[in-house]
């Protein structure tokens, strides 16, 4: 088998020949790596996935898992990707031991490795205890656990997950985490993620790409894509952002790298190499300029600062508003 | 043969949660039974309806079973929209399993829950006197119309469905097809004395010839006649189900 596990090139997809949620996509994800596609709601996150995992046809671009084309070739792709959707995959009138005895039986596993299979994969995800009790009174994180033991159900080389821990609080995120590690690092199965939990993604993924309106932002490891913002941060909160910004601007001995404004929290953020050192010059700078500073704090760079950086968070909204108020339109008109 | 693997998987799946939902079943057998039992031992006292020598209340049972028939299946057949709200239409495209098999796997729910109301309705319309024709070809014949009817309507909801995509939507859809269904039909009333605009109707309305054939095998016992109503069921089954197959990737989307 190839290294390469998941890759695609120039893929669009159009719905309805306008809402275009794909814009030319290209991504290369390596054999037993943790991969997460970051980005706001309405980025494509999910319209990739499913492409990926042979539910939907690209409009144009060719796409391939495991070496396979994932239209030609779709049933191949198919016996070995295991699927989570973001909603709920289970039928909650049944037990959790019956949802697996059924997903068992539609995924074909021979009738003697059944049982088997399906105690395996109870106990991997610690379920074993719930298997009989009817899934409608499981906790968020149970059903979450119990969906990727179906998924593990054709022991796949590859997960696909749609936001895996959407609505779980961090006890329970913390333990789905906990579990698809294990799977990562104790099987080598790649997984595959949609996020839009910064958090989640820094602290799980080995690699990401960072998606938006349809487009691939950038794509790298965590560290690398820090590295490339810049050392540190110096937050500010201010009476007269633009001014801060300009004068900033102007200091250029401090080893100044970007600076930028977050409207959404009403902060300016100036990106230097040591925020230590640079934060007592930049105060009396902006003081002696006339600038009220109300708040001041210092932080390492994160994914936020990542994407701020390529996307910029305000653009984003609106062009979400955009996407979304064409997408009702068509789904009015049927 | 994975094929078939997985039907019977959707048949399972579906057993066992009817298993947890027994309630489900005996509420939608109260309707047909109050038919059967306060309906038509009173309008027979009347006798103001040629039925052609049979008993009313034995004339009725195959309108009142396969009203109940047509009620599931349309409800039933809502099961792969609710499913497409929910991730498990995604998740189920993602498996090895043929996409027709889903379709007709997920289809083949209302078929066992059409069975279930035959299975309970029609004992009781025994046990209050209706004779039945106990050959095995005339219930091979009742098996098979029944079999053909939930698969029309399922397929027929299915492709309703596909153009109104909220369970929302469909909620009292059931109830909006089906009393119109049942009344414009020869179901309570032979065609014949109807008014003929109604009596058009009844004739486009492929529930009348279903109620024809199961009163033909069920109650009278002849097969004379039958071929014509089968084939009227055969093409509205086949119409609807290509219908729903060809409109089914607007639901994927």
């Amino acid at each position: 088998m190839a290294d390469i596990a998941v890759s695609t090139r120039g893929l669009v997809k159009i719905y309805s020949n306008t809402v275009k949620a794909l814009d030319g996509v290209s991504i290369n994800v390596n054999h037993g790596e943790i991969f997460a596609v970051l980005g706001p709601n309405g980025a494509g996150k999910t319209t990739l996935m499913r492409i990926l995992t042979t539910q939907l046809r690209p409009t144009s671009g060719e796409a391939y898992v495991l070496g396979y084309n994932v239209v030609s070739d779709g049933d191949k792709v198919r016996r070995f990707i295991g699927y989570v959707p973001q909603e709920f995959s289970v039928w909650t009138d049944l037990s959790g031991y019956e949802n697996l005895l059924i997903y068992a039986k539609i995924y074909g596993v021979p009738r003697h490795e059944i049982n088997e299979r399906i105690n395996e994969v109870l106990r991997f995800m610690d379920l074993s205890d719930a298997s009989k009790r009817l899934v409608r009174t499981y906790s968020g994180g149970m059903i979450r656990r119990l969906e990727i033991a179906t998924a593990l159900l054709i022991e796949p080389e590859i997960l696909f997950l749609d936001e895996p821990t959407i609505g779980l609080d961090p006890a329970a995120r913390k333990m789905v985490w906990d579990k698809l590690t294990a799977l990562n690092k104790e099987l080598g199965l790649t997984i595959f993620f949609n996020s839009h939990y910064m958090d989640e993604v820094e602290m799980y993924a080995d690699r990401l790409v960072i998606l938006n309106k349809g487009k691939v932002v950038v794509e790298g490891a965590a560290d690398e894509l820090k590295r490339s913002v810049g050392g540190e941060v110096v937050e500010l909160t201010v009476d007269d952002m633009s001014k801060t910004v300009h004068r900033v601007n102007e200091m250029n001995s401090l080893g100044i790298r970007d600076v930028n404004i977050d409207n959404d929290r009403g902060i300016v953020r100036v990106i230097v190499d040591n925020a230590e050192e640079a934060l007592p010059v930049i105060i009396t700078t902006l003081r002696d300029a006339g600038v009220r500073i109300i708040k001041a704090s210092i932080s390492r760079p994160t994914l936020d600062d990542v994407f701020l950086k390529y996307v910029g968070g305000k653009i984003s909204e609106e062009g979400r508003l955009q996407e979304v108020r064409t997408l009702r339109s068509v789904i009015k008109k049927g | 043969m994975s094929f078939i693997n997985a039907v019977v998987a959707f048949v399972e799946l579906e057993a066992r949660r009817i298993r947890y939902n027994i309630t489900e079943v005996i509420t939608r057998v109260v309707q047909p039974i109050l038919w059967l039992v306060v309906f038509g031992p009173i309008m027979a006292s009347v006798r103001a309806l040629p039925t052609d020598g049979i008993p009313y209340i034995a004339f009725i049972t195959p309108g009142v079973i396969l009203q109940s028939v047509t009620f599931v299946s349309i409800f039933y057949g809502l099961t792969i929209v609710w499913e497409r709200e929910s991730g498990i239409l995604k998740k189920l495209l993602t498996t090895p399993v043929p996409r027709i098999a889903i379709v007709l796997g997920r289809s083949s729910a209302s078929v066992i829950r059409a069975f279930m109301q035959f299975m309970i309705i029609t004992p009781i319309a025994l046990l209050i006197g209706v004779r039945i024709v106990p050959n095995p070809l005339d219930i091979m014949f009742v098996i098979i119309i029944i079999t053909i009817t939930s698969v029309g309507f399922s397929a027929f909801s299915i492709w309703i469905a596909t153009f109104m995509k909220t369970r929302e939507r469909f909620m009292g859809i059931g109830q909006a097809i089906t009393m119109p269904l049942f009344f414009a039909s020869n179901s309570i009333y032979p065609i014949n004395i109807m008014p003929p605009i109604f009596k058009a109707i009844s004739l486009g309305n492929p529930l009348t010839y279903s109620i024809d054939a199961l009163r033909k095998t069920l109650i009278i016992g002849t097969l004379d006649g039958l071929i014509t109503d089968i084939v009227a069921l055969i093409i509205f089954t086949t119409i609807f189900t290509l219908l729903a197959s060809i409109q089914f990737r607007r639901l994927i989307e």
